[in-house]
């Protein structure tokens, strides 16, 4: 079913570059019911869905080297303090606005790459609820962080972690 | 059988604790990654891999059965085995079967593989990770971690074989493979070596393992 899709979906978003190629695309809609040519459609945003896609997971990758800088070093046995501060300064500027990473049509039925599940489009404000908490407990880090109290920032850490599992728990891909 | 040879061991205890350890801590090593109990998979996980890193040492000094060049040797007689086998002319060997050297060498591999990517591997949240972690860029432990669980699946595969063959030989060409791994003896063959641990090569080979282990551990 999957490859099914992926094979008619290459060459549609093949054909849909090469229109967007010759014409003037800017006012277009991403029509989610023609799903493999909503992805190389542009978004309200000026993105294709591909660039949107590629661009929340370049951020949340980022969140993953910065969370897993601060673990590195929490497990340490003399952990460096600089480079905590560092990637928790991080985290709240990579996540920032991530609210609006997911517009309608940038999940799984793009066709595109993509851990999102649909799940997150029939629970939306649950969704937000949960990134928004994340957002919070991101900045408390950070602050906390910067504070250099290495107790408080291991405590402080699993709450922003326990923040990014609660919505991967529902809204990722288990891979 | 005669009474001289009822006795003769063929599995000493170091390959036994070895073989009946691995068979309680894979289920465990599976369900504690399966319930993100990570500090106990992370714990499992390490003894896993000083049982398999004492195993490849004992694979090269330890007791004649426990060595990989006899079982390299006796892949030569892989085909003319299997046609015994399956003409049902199968005599006891002593120590591993062409096959059997084949399963050791497959199950062992995919043992090393699983250990060796579990110390580098990173969760999707970079928040629980291997001890060797350290070492690789998040994106990189991903890829990892990835490759560790396609590799369990291997492994999975591999014993259900293990376990297939050995319930043939049980049942088809009636020789009990279990109860030898279980006693260290079976009755039926002349030893072709002694089955004596070496006090030396053993203390050499725990000293060797829990020097790797304490480096491991502290490598952050």
């Amino acid at each position: 079913m999957k490859i099914l899709k992926v094979k008619i979906a290459v060459p549609a978003i093949a054909a849909v570059m090469m229109l967007t190629a010759c014409g003037d695309n800017g006012g277009s809609e991403a029509a989610p019911e023609a799903s493999s040519e909503a992805a190389g459609a542009q978004l309200p945003n000026g993105m294709t869905i591909k660039e949107q896609i590629e661009a929340r997971q370049s951020q949340l990758e980022k969140v993953g080297d910065a969370f897993k800088a601060i673990s590195d070093q929490l497990k340490a046995g003399t952990p460096d303090i600089a480079i905590i501060q560092e990637a928790a300064a991080v985290v709240p500027e990579a996540t920032q606005g991530m609210a609006d990473w997911f517009p309608e049509g940038s999940g799984p039925e793009s066709g595109i790459d993509t851990d999102a599940l649909p799940a997150i489009w029939e629970n939306m404000p649950d969704f937000q609820e949960k990134v928004g908490n994340m957002q919070e407990a991101a900045a408390n880090l950070n602050t906390v962080a910067q504070g250099g109290d290495m107790a408080a920032i291991g405590e402080a850490f699993k709450t922003t972690g326990g923040t990014c599992k609660a919505c991967h728990d529902d809204y990722r891909l288990d891979d | 059988m005669t009474a001289s040879t009822a006795q003769t061991l063929v599995w000493d205890w170091t390959i036994r604790l070895f073989h009946w350890l691995i068979v309680l801590l894979i289920p465990l090593l599976w369900w504690t990654a399966e319930e993100g109990m990570m500090d106990w998979h992370r714990r499992l996980g390490l003894t896993m891999f000083a049982l398999v890193l004492f195993r490849l040492i004992w694979g090269i000094v330890g007791t004649w059965t426990a060595r990989f060049v006899p079982m390299i040797r006796r892949l030569g007689s892989l085909p003319a085995y299997v046609r015994d086998l399956i003409a049902r002319r199968n005599g006891p060997s002593f120590g591993h079967s062409p096959v059997g050297s084949l399963a050791v060498f497959a199950l062992l591999a995919a043992l090393s593989i699983q250990v060796g990517t579990g110390l580098f591997s990173v969760d999707v949240d970079g928040l629980e990770s291997g001890p060797l972690a350290i070492l690789v860029s998040f994106k990189t432990g991903r890829e990892i971690a990835d490759f560790h669980e396609l590799n369990f699946d291997i492994l999975v595969v591999l014993i259900a074989l293990h376990i297939i063959a050995v319930a043939i030989y049980r049942f088809a060409l009636k020789d009990d493979l279990v109860r030898p791994m279980v006693t260290g003896r079976r009755g039926d063959l002349e030893p072709v070596s002694t089955v004596k641990v070496n006090p030396m090569a053993l203390i050499a080979s725990v000293v060797i393992v829990a020097a790797s282990l304490y480096a491991v551990i502290n490598a952050g």
